[in-house]
């Protein structure tokens, strides 16, 4: 086996062109560039400095990004009606697509990792199946019913870091709070999303004049401040680490910020890329679309969000990318499930919306999607005992592509950007 | 296009009113009520009830919208709209004398018969039109027309009134 | 009126489309004067209600709509609790579309089914009430009765006074009303009323602003507390806080005020039993004037079913 080299790539960060030699197997070495890992390259050289072998294979990356891949920590990929190994398969090819090489999966039906088995037969489907890296999260609670704690010494011993019910807070506080105590020796750490279920039950948008004007009842933002307010004031007494899941409104960015402030640095958080993107007005007349948990806010929250994501309040963009079976997506907007699929379209979503007018530079999203959320999952390779590192791609910001069904790989149509033009392509693995 | 100006239009209702009361007069036991047909069939019914009373008879007056009766109702796209219909009697027994502006296919005589019938039961009815242009597709026949165009052999005939049009003539 | 195959929301109208309906509801009134009450507009035509909500008015008045049309009307009974949630409406779609219906009156808990069913049919949809969304039908019948009371909807000035949070028949009336160049206003208890900024109408807290604002209409919803699992307020209070009272009904008889109600009343709640009598209680013509309304709105729906295809 060969070395790859790829001469005059520009590299995201800093705008320098570099040529790289791309390892193979026998000499894993990690170089260091800017701080950022990079697996599997050996060699890195001021563009036309480096000595390039006759024969050796070679791209020629004139006028392309170069760049760590992201790491996405939040991740649905159970696809209704089928089986999981397709699934699997379905959000492997969708990741690397939008430039995604590993993903932390949330528990959802029929993958509720609170078990050995369960953990098992998933590694070894991902290891079959997938192209990309995937790490479960074990569930907080038995079947994530919210009430007994699962057993987390079982699921840590299966290489589980986080644990999350899918986003949904636990209805018992008090189980909560001894699994906080309970894991925190195991160094575990919890991802859930605020909420104050009673607060929010039988609503399905955020309140203004869209959801008055549809007749459907408002989700109050102060349902999820207080959640996220309880949660951090949990996870401080019980000395856990805790990850606040798809942040959405404003005042839960400053609640936070607060508390990082205080000196909270067990504490890290999200927004989903869509609460960056969208409003509660993008419902329009029903459309189901735009129904996501928790629902698209104001455009001052969008603001306060990304704002967050650029002090490092907010520690990661996610995708939230949750798969909806067409059908279900075409009832009514009331019993229609939330959810937006976002994994294949994800780093030229950004690229388009956030990076081209001038929202967020390379620098904040290389570490918004890319080393915060690797940081915070750890993902390990058990049997060869070294961490799992991010590879490189490739990215061409000339390239522009619609969104068309067709295009979609990961299983089913619940994208807003479908009919939509997006710039740049990715490349991953890079040597493809 | 050869026009019908408001003189003689005028001059015709003073001979078809004129008509009127002679009949009226050859069976002054029955009672009479004139119903016009809108839009321009209760302006004319209108008119010759104002007749009838300067010559010092009686009759009653009505006018019947007969958009929901029609029988093309299907064949258009977008619906007609309504206009009130006006008949505050039961036409039980009465001898109903029904105007219109333009008689042709007869269709819409057919859908006022019709319409009469649901307000009782008439002992008589006369059709009286303004004119008329031929065409017909029912065994329909009026008792009286003031202009008989059917020998022009034309498809539109257009009548205009003083009351709702603002001018008055009738062009074919 | 442009050919409009549903009727879905008031919004969705143009100025033109509410004009006409309006206008064809009183030549629908004149029908009832007839000894044969009714008109062969709809001959032939299957009319199908479809109430997953218990309604005996609204339906009722639909069926004898469209009875007086000459329409053939079938109910379709749906038991709401065999409904399970969201699957079966695409399921009775598909029973739907195969019976051939040329009007379907659908009633639903969910705000927006009757717009999901009306992009999947080709029968003509007519909205009876979805969740909190819209009652268009309930919205002319209301505009038609103060345009027959004072002549005018323009420049008149409408209370509605209730639970606005909940009520479609706020969304719609107050829609329509102001469509009309009306006015309005709403009041009601505070977790029941939404804020000026999200529904661009004036709240009020308590009567005594009423009175001074000195609308024309006071329109009163019915208090429907049975219906929310966690109450908003305490009923106890609701007659004294927000109902019309017999001091309050002098007042209104002083300022000659009218009163509406959607129906059915909750005598001693919305509304104290005088007020029932009172001389300008429309009540009752709101009923009838609702089965001219909902005519006149069947008459104007062009379902596609008559393209011969």
């Amino acid at each position: 086996m060969t070395n790859t080299y790829i001469t005059n790539a520009t590299w995201a960060l800093t705008g320098e062109k570099i040529d790289l030699r791309m390892g193979h197997g026998d000499e894993p070495v990690s170089v260091f560039l800017n701080d950022i890992p990079l697996d599997g390259v050996n060699g890195v050289a001021p563009a036309g400095e480096m000595l390039i072998p006759e024969g050796a294979r070679v791209i020629d990356a004139d006028g392309k990004l170069v760049m760590p891949a992201l790491f996405d920590l939040h991740t649905t990929i159970n696809l209704e009606g089928h089986s999981k190994r397709e699934s699997i398969y379905r959000a492997g090819q969708a990741a690397n697509q939008g430039g995604v090489w590993g993903m932390l999966v949330m528990p959802s039906r029929g993958f509720i990792f609170d078990n050995a088995a369960t953990l098992d037969s998933f590694d070894e489907a991902v290891s079959q199946r997938s192209f990309a890296t995937m790490v479960p999260a074990g569930c907080i609670s038995e079947g994530m019913a919210g009430e007994q704690q699962a057993p987390y010494n079982t699921l840590a011993a299966r290489g589980v870091t986080i644990l999350s019910d899918g986003g949904r807070m636990p209805t018992s506080l008090l189980m909560l709070h001894r699994a906080m105590k309970y894991a925190a020796a195991m160094d575990l750490t919890f991802a859930i999303r605020g909420d104050v279920p009673c607060l929010s039950e039988k609503t399905y948008m955020h309140p203004g004049t869209t959801s008055y004007n549809l007749g459907l009842h408002g989700t109050p933002a102060c349902a999820e401040e207080i959640g996220i307010e309880t949660l951090i004031r949990l996870a401080e007494d019980a000395g856990a680490r805790l990850h606040i899941q798809t942040v959405s409104t404003a005042e839960g960015v400053n609640i936070i910020r607060r508390a990082k402030a205080k000196g909270m640095t067990s504490l890290t958080a999200e927004v989903a890329l869509h609460h960056l993107l969208y409003t509660h007005e993008n419902v329009g007349d029903y459309d189901t679309t735009f129904k996501t948990l928790p629902p698209l806010r104001e455009q001052s929250d969008c603001e306060a969000l990304l704002e967050g994501v650029k002090d490092g309040t907010i520690d990661c963009i996610v995708t939230d990318h949750t798969p909806c079976m067409p059908f279900a997506k075409k009832q009514d907007f009331v019993s229609a499930p939330q959810g937006m699929v976002a994994l294949d379209t994800f780093l030229p979503a950004i690229y388009t919306h956030l990076i081209l007018p001038g929202k967020l530079s390379w620098a904040d999203v290389v570490r918004a999607c890319s080393t915060a959320p690797a940081a915070i999952v750890n993902p390990y390779d058990q049997e060869e005992d070294v961490p799992v590192v991010a590879p490189l791609l490739l990215f061409d910001p000339a390239a522009e592509r619609e969104v068309t069904p067709d295009s979609l790989y990961c299983g089913t149509l619940n994208s807003p950007l479908l009919g939509t033009v997006l710039r740049g392509s990715v490349t991953l693995p890079i040597s493809r | 296009m050869p026009t019908i100006s408001s003189e003689e239009i005028e001059r015709a209702l003073d001979a078809w009113g004129a008509q009127l009361v002679q009949k009226m007069s050859a069976r002054d036991d029955e009672q009479w009520a004139i119903v016009g047909i809108v839009s321009h069939g209760d302006v004319l019914a209108r008119r010759l009830v104002q007749k009838i009373e300067k010559a010092g008879h009686k009759a009653l007056y009505g006018a019947i919208d007969i958009t929901l009766y029609r029988d093309d109702l299907d064949l258009r796209g977008k619906r007609p709209a309504l206009r009130s219909s006006h008949l505050p009697f039961s036409t039980d027994d009465l001898t109903l004398v029904l105007v219109d502006d333009v008689l042709s296919t007869g269709r819409t005589a057919r859908a006022a018969l019709e319409v009469l019938w649901e307000y009782g039961r008439p002992a008589r009815v006369e059709f009286h039109c303004l004119t008329d242009r031929g065409g017909r597709q029912l065994p329909i026949h009026p008792d009286y027309v003031a202009f008989d165009l059917s020998a022009s052999q034309t498809d539109k005939v257009q009548v205009r009134l003083n009351e709702i049009d603002g001018a008055e003539d009738i062009t074919y | 009126m442009n050919p409009r195959k549903d009727l879905i929301t008031i919004g969705a109208l143009s100025d033109e489309d509410i004009r006409t309906i309006l206008e064809s509801t009183s030549a629908m009134k004149d029908i009832f004067t007839k000894s044969v009450k009714k008109v062969p507009a709809l001959k032939g035509k299957s009319v199908l209600t479809l109430f997953y909500e218990p309604s005996t008015r609204t339906r009722s008045s639909f069926e004898v709509a469209a009875h007086r049309l000459s329409a053939d009307v079938t109910t379709f009974t749906v038991s709401t609790s065999s409904v399970v949630k969201g699957e079966s409406v695409h399921d009775t779609i598909d029973t739907l579309m195969s019976m051939k219906m040329d009007y379907i009156i659908v009633r639903h808990k969910n705000s927006g089914i009757p717009a999901v069913i009306a992009r999947h049919c080709k029968a003509a949809v007519i909205n009876a009430g979805d969740g909190s969304h819209a009652h268009p039908s309930q919205a002319f019948l209301d505009a038609f009765t103060i345009k027959e009371k004072y002549g005018e909807v323009a420049g008149k000035r409408v209370v509605i006074i209730g639970d606005i949070l909940h009520s479609r028949v706020a969304r719609s009336t107050s829609t329509i009303l102001r469509r009309l160049g009306a006015e309005v206003a709403y009041m009601g208890p505070g977790p029941l009323v939404p804020p000026q900024q999200h529904t661009g109408i004036a709240r009020f807290t308590n009567w005594d602003q009423i009175f001074e604002w000195k609308p024309d209409v006071i329109y009163l919803l019915r208090v429907q507390n049975e219906r929310i699992d966690t109450p908003f307020f305490p009923a106890a209070d609701y007659h004294q806080a927000f109902g019309v009272t017999e001091e309050r009904l002098k007042r209104i008889d002083d300022l000659n005020m009218s009163i509406m109600h959607p129906g059915p009343v909750n005598r001693g709640v919305e509304i104290c039993d005088a007020a029932m009598e009172y001389r300008n209680c429309l009540i009752n013509n709101q009923v009838e004037n609702g089965i001219a309304a909902r005519m006149s709105i069947l008459y104007h729906l062009t379902p596609q079913t008559q393209c011969h295809d």
